[in-house]
């Protein structure tokens, strides 16, 4: 099978950066507090007040990314809708368990358990834009996106698709992230916020003069093994348990990776980087968008914007880097999860 | 599309743990819908498909130590995932080349809500624990851990559909070469959330569920799980495995009209039918049963035998919903139903629909008689089955002889 080139149209994101806007390349928002709430825009300019009542901050969030980039490539029906949401509307989750535990199952509203279930984002999006193509959900922890992203590649690579609006949604309340932190995955000493995160990319198989970059590879493996579509790797990476098909490793210009400052996560990335790839230029987003499950989302978004700027700012660099980009023409996305899971997304340049 | 053989397949649901018994009651028509045993919640009067098994007798099977924070979500997981491998003649070493795909929606949240009270005052050990009892992604890690490493894993997540599109997801993997072999499938246990949130939405029968039948009141909630091991001709050549089946076609579309629930005119269900006829290559008149998605609900039924009847105009073959066995075992659903497909094709019988009496106005007339054997001299060949989720999550599969 010969492979099909695949772009990224557009993405956009609200998140704890300025939403729906590059504004953190300029003027990057920073925070002290361990948990912090999305950034959201105004949601009467972009539905309806009656609409926007109904629905929660996650399915609000979602939605208006995903009309920004249904406007922005005027791309009213995509092929294919694919969402990944590690927790999806964990404040329904909790509303609903709370009052099920306070009201001891007597008296309950359906309205949190009808926005509970992780395809609620999904679905509402196909709902509301009335898109009737092929519509998933993942559910799987800080892979979540990058499953999503897969999906696409290889309905796309199958020819069943030309168009796939692809998202990677999560919100934090309180309850959950105290338990989180207590588990010791955020909130710990010098780490990163933990934030939330609403990312929309529409995927085309056409290229577009508006594309950002375009989505090269992407690999997802556990363990010892890898899978990647490429079949003829002139260049192969290898170590004890990581590989890797890049035509050349010249050819990644940096590696950005999903560092927060937890040893516990950060660990595998540091190791990983410095036996594959140990004279690249690093980068990292976390400290810019914070953590959560579907954070790799927001590390695309990033690094598809930097693309297309043609401009890397110095803040995204991580303080190892051991050099800087010379000629910026492709950034590796790196993810992980619980040391276990792996998952390399190269972007190049157009 | 090329063929995609399946040569494993485990099942365990309220009619039986594996083929052997689930087939036993599929031809004998008796329902595993009763008095809730298991499950502790205050709607005690509400009849469900539950898994008869606890947690303590589960784990014996699987000859494990005691582990109270093993949720039923993934004991009934590792059970069919237990027959499926088995039957395949896959483990140890091959399966650091196999994907393996799992639905859940709730999870382990029957775990969760048992703690949810004292989760404030709870320690680290404990909050590990329950966060890794609320993750759908922990839910196929428990179910996975028993059998050592996969190639990567993944968890769908699209309510009753899931194990549907765990199995799509998993056909495309086969098809780009990312994958020789994958298991695909989906787990789900009863919690009170579920059943709460279903009662809440007034879809629950307090008797047996009657899908396509006049006076069906809602569904009963089930659990279980199903797996199926899926690989390419040439693994198949390679391994010298014996396929029970195959799957030949599959579609996957969005009804696009409200979150709970199906439009009049079933266009989701309609379009992922249609699709799923078109990947196989196959007529209306080549299926020869319908596996219903059927859950019982006034909506459903009648959205659904609405869709049946534009797909398949004058050539309907025999159609009936197995949840009157089963009740409806949400994400697991999709793969539980594609097992009982597969065993109809492999015996050549038909699942009854059971406590159907009144047709329903402009519904579908489902089978209703539960029999070994077919009179007809109509060899079942092709089988189509249905799976739709809330927010119009719509998939159908097709599943084949050899």
């Amino acid at each position: 099978m010969t492979q099909k080139r695949i772009f990224i149209q557009a993405a956009e994101q609200i998140s704890i950066q300025q939403p729906l806007s590059q504004q953190w390349m300029d003027e990057p928002l920073s925070y002290d507090n361990r948990l912090v709430k999305a950034v959201n825009p105004a949601f009467r300019d972009y539905l309806p007040a009656n609409e926007a009542r109904r629905m929660g901050g996650l399915l609000k969030r979602a939605l208006v990314t995903t009309m920004k980039v249904l406007n922005d490539t005027a791309i009213d029906h995509p092929d294919a809708i694919i969402t990944g949401t590690s927790i999806g509307s964990l404040d329904c989750t909790e509303k609903f368990l709370d009052a099920m535990v306070e009201n001891e199952e007597e008296m309950l509203s359906p309205t949190w358990f009808m926005q509970s279930t992780h395809n609620t984002v999904g679905s509402t999006l196909g709902i509301y834009t009335k898109t009737h193509g092929y519509n998933t959900t993942y559910s799987h922890g800080a892979m979540s996106f990058d499953l999503a992203v897969l999906d696409a590649w290889m309905q796309m690579q199958l020819g069943k698709i030309s168009t796939a609006l692809v998202g990677g949604h999560d919100e934090m309340v309180e309850s959950y992230f105290t338990l989180l932190k207590k588990a010791g995955y955020v909130g710990q000493p010098g780490m990163v916020p933990c934030g939330e995160v609403a990312m929309s990319m529409m995927l085309n198989t056409q290229p577009t003069s508006d594309a950002l970059c375009e989505l090269s590879e992407i690999a997802i493996n556990q363990g010892d093994k890898y899978y990647s579509l490429s079949k003829t790797p002139t260049y192969k990476l290898q170590t004890s348990n990581l590989k890797l098909q890049i035509s050349n490793i010249t050819d990644i210009s940096a590696v950005m990776t999903g560092i927060n400052g937890n040893p516990a996560n950060d660990l595998s990335y540091q190791t990983l980087v410095a036996n594959l790839f140990p004279d690249r230029p690093r980068l990292h987003y976390k400290h810019l968008f914070g953590e959560n499950y579907t954070s790799s989302a927001l590390g695309l978004y990033a690094a598809a914007h930097c693309l297309k700027q043609n401009h890397l700012p110095s803040f995204l660099y991580d303080s190892d880097s051991p050099c800087l980009v010379q000629e910026l023409n492709s950034i590796l996305l790196v993810n992980q999860m619980e040391n276990q899971q792996f998952s390399f997304i190269l972007l190049k340049k157009l | 599309m090329e063929p995609i053989y399946i040569t494993g397949a485990g099942v365990v649901s309220a009619i039986g743990v594996g083929k052997a018994e689930t087939l036993t009651s599929l031809i004998e028509g008796s329902s595993g819908i009763r008095a809730m045993k298991y499950l502790q919640s205050r709607h005690c009067d509400l009849p469900v498909g539950e898994v008869q098994l606890s947690n303590e007798e589960m784990m014996e099977m699987l000859r494990m130590p005691y582990d109270p924070f093993l949720t039923r979500t993934a004991l009934i997981g590792r059970l069919a995932l237990c027959e499926a491998l088995e039957q395949s003649g896959l483990s140890g070493e091959a399966l650091s080349a196999v994907p393996f795909i799992s639905a859940t929606t709730v999870g382990g949240m029957d775990r969760r809500e048992l703690c949810y009270a004292q989760e404030k005052d709870c320690d680290c050990n404990h909050a590990h624990a329950l966060i890794a009892t609320h993750n759908c992604a922990d839910s196929t890690k428990m179910i996975a851990g028993y059998f050592g490493q996969f190639a990567f894993l993944s968890t769908v997540s699209t309510a009753c559909s899931s194990a549907t599109n765990a199995i799509i997801t998993g056909a495309n993997m086969l098809r780009c070469g990312m994958a020789d072999t994958v298991i695909v499938g989906g787990a789900e246990s009863l919690t009170m959330f579920h059943l709460n949130g279903f009662n809440s939405l007034m879809i629950l029968d307090h008797q047996q569920c009657r899908p396509f039948d006049r006076d069906r009141a809602g569904l009963n909630l089930g659990e279980g799980a199903a797996y199926l091991v899926m690989e390419t001709e040439a693994s198949l050549n390679k391994r010298d495995a014996t396929p029970i089946g195959r799957l030949s076609g599959y579609g996957n579309a969005c009804d696009a009209f409200h979150q709970t629930a199906s439009s009049p005119e079933g266009t989701g269900a309609v379009l992922a039918m249609q699709e799923a006829l078109a990947v196989a290559g196959l007529k209306p008149s080549d299926i020869q049963y319908v596996n219903a998605h059927g859950t019982g609900t006034p909506n459903n039924d009648e959205s659904e035998s609405y869709a049946l009847k534009t797909v398949f105009a004058d050539s309907l073959p025999p159609v009936s919903s197995t949840k009157s066995f089963t009740g409806h075992t949400t994400s697991a659903s999709g793969s539980i139903e594609a097992v009982f497909c597969l065993l109809a094709i492999q015996h050549q019988f038909i699942p009854a629909n059971l406590n159907w009496h009144t047709p329903m106005d402009n519904g579908i007339i489902p089978y209703t008689t539960a029999s070994a054997g077919l009179a007809s001299g109509n060899p079942i060949t092709h089988v189509l089955s249905n799976a739709f989720g809330f927010g119009g999550n719509d998939s159908s599969i097709i599943l084949s002889g050899n």
